[in-house]
């Protein structure tokens, strides 16, 4: 469980808070979208959580965040990060090997997995995301989409029972997209994974997430499930942050038939509304 | 430029030579150009260098190097003759010692940098700085260090490619200047280059420790390094060379 209390944090040099005030509780086997416009404080929140703030960017630090009983303060950057497991949102900066296979052997070597589940680990990881066949390759050979790919994988493979991940879909198309959140999903759902995603391809958050998050100017404005978050959608455009055009959907519908409508999270849901509405 | 550091595929004898025989191989012809003072034995070395380069299938790749190697010496050889002054006039200012010193002094460089450039051809850099901490015991935040060097250099060449394209959308006309003209155009964007490296590295830094950086010990690696037949006869070619160049 991840429960962050009063938590506000500046950067060292830093004018203003990057973070004020975040009170966030993530219960073990969640998953939290996070959404908000540019600068709002999304990437900081992630840092929080896997402790690189404030181990790596020090800065003034208040509130406190407790990861699985463990305070991020007080606890090495080394124990959070078999708990954590952070993709982040360069992923050119990400990457440390020149070859794929080395990326993914990194981390396992390092946190000591036995010999003998080494291979199996990789072959699952990237088999997962799709990119078994560019296990051979040079990171400098590929693509942007791809790099991206061999990133989720090389974290995935280290199975860490929270996963925080700085949009991680930022140069996937659409159907790869697709594919990472349905891979989220499934890590999520079978394996009890929880799930921290930045993202802001807000369609796709909103079906896959169960918890949202909407952060403006380094406070949380709104925060509880998918579906009562979007029930505010005035409130996130007037901040920036756009809605599915399926919730739209169902609020001019409520505005044109004078009668409420539920909020449409999903295709399959508008299309029921509309056919509810249309006889 | 940008492939010439780069790791070529291959299963050849000097792929699956020891890394460790690698750089002892590599250290022994420097260490053969430098003690031996016979024009005819550092032509020999280099045949040797082109050989390692053949027999491992990198021939192209050998060439590249060879002919990016040849621009500096052809350069360093006009210096060379241009300002010794002993031995006999052969021809202006330029004489038989000059000659000779110059041919020597650029084979030497090209003796020495060839397997330098070629074993970065030959071995996947993670296998070089593995078998180092594995069978030198050198400490992993050398290794590593170097490692990161060796594999950020095409992504510098990358962003300075992005950048010069930036500033060419912006008016910039990189691709009409030449020589040093061209040199001074491209001084002023270090800084942003430098910038965006030092930023980038401090985050490749995060991502190292946050996958257990400080966890790694010597006997972290998946892939052991063990010592063939091949890697004996290698030792013993190099040691071959070496006594050639003190005896002959």
């Amino acid at each position: 469980m991840i429960q962050i209390q009063d938590f506000s944090f500046t950067y060292k040099n830093g004018e203003n808070p990057a973070l004020q005030e975040i009170s966030l509780t993530v219960p073990d086997g969640g998953f939290l979208g996070i959404i908000g416009p540019a600068g709002a404080g999304k990437t900081t929140l992630a840092r929080a959580i896997a402790g690189i703030i404030p181990h790596h960017y020090p800065g003034d630090f208040y509130g406190s965040v407790t990861v699985n009983g463990l305070d991020t303060v007080d606890s090495k950057i080394v124990d959070l990060s078999r708990l954590v497991g952070m993709v982040f949102q360069d992923v050119e900066s990400q990457i440390i090997s020149p070859l794929v296979e080395d990326e993914l052997l990194y981390g396992l070597e390092n946190f000591g997995v036995p010999r003998e589940e080494i291979p199996g680990r990789m072959e699952e990881a990237l088999a997962k995301v799709g990119v078994s066949d560019l296990r051979e390759r040079s990171i400098a050979s590929l693509s942007g989409g791809q790099r991206q790919k061999v990133a989720i994988a090389s974290i995935i493979a280290l199975k860490p029972k929270i996963l925080v991940l700085d949009e991680p879909t930022g140069e996937l198309d659409p159907r790869s997209s697709r594919q990472i959140f349905s891979l989220l999903k499934e890590l999520n759902e079978e394996q009890g994974i929880t799930v921290i995603l930045i993202e802001q391809k807000i369609m796709l958050l909103c079906e896959f997430a169960r918890q949202l998050a909407v952060l403006s100017k380094g406070r949380i404005i709104r925060q509880g499930e998918t579906r009562d978050v979007l029930s505010h959608a005035d409130e996130l455009q007037a901040l920036g942050v756009n809605c599915p055009r399926v919730t739209t959907l169902s609020r001019m519908l409520s505005e044109k038939t004078r009668a409420e409508q539920p909020v449409c999270i999903n295709l399959d849901e508008a299309e029921n509304m509309v056919r509810r509405l249309i006889p | 430029m940008n492939n010439l550091f780069q790791y070529v595929p291959g299963n050849s004898l000097i792929h699956r030579m020891n890394p460790v025989t690698k750089i002892f191989l590599t250290i022994i012809i420097c260490v053969a150009a430098f003690v031996t003072d016979r024009l005819l034995f550092l032509v020999g070395l280099l045949a040797v260098d082109l050989l390692i380069g053949i027999v491992a299938g990198v021939a192209n790749r050998t060439w590249n190097i060879f002919r990016g190697l040849l621009k500096i010496a052809v350069f360093l050889f006009l210096l060379q003759v241009l300002l010794t002054r002993k031995g006999t006039p052969v021809f202006w200012i330029i004489t038989d010692q000059g000659l000779l010193t110059a041919g020597k002094v650029v084979l030497r460089l090209v003796v020495v940098c060839m397997p330098l450039a070629l074993v970065l051809a030959v071995t996947r850099i993670t296998d070089l700085t593995n078998a180092m901490v594995q069978v030198l015991h050198v400490p992993y935040q050398y290794a590593f260090t170097l490692s990161t060097a060796i594999r950020f250099i095409p992504q510098f060449l990358e962003e300075m490619s992005g950048i010069m394209e930036a500033q060419t959308a912006r008016g910039v006309a990189f691709d009409k200047a030449r020589g040093l003209k061209k040199f001074s155009m491209i001084l002023p964007l270090c800084a942003p280059l430098l910038i965006s490296s030092v930023r980038r590295t401090d985050q490749t830094a995060v991502a190292a420790e946050v996958r257990g950086f400080r966890l790694r010990t010597r006997e972290s690696g998946y892939k052991k390094y063990p010592f063939t037949a091949v890697d004996l006869g290698a030792v013993l070619f190099s040691l071959a060379l070496l006594a050639g160049a003190i005896l002959l």
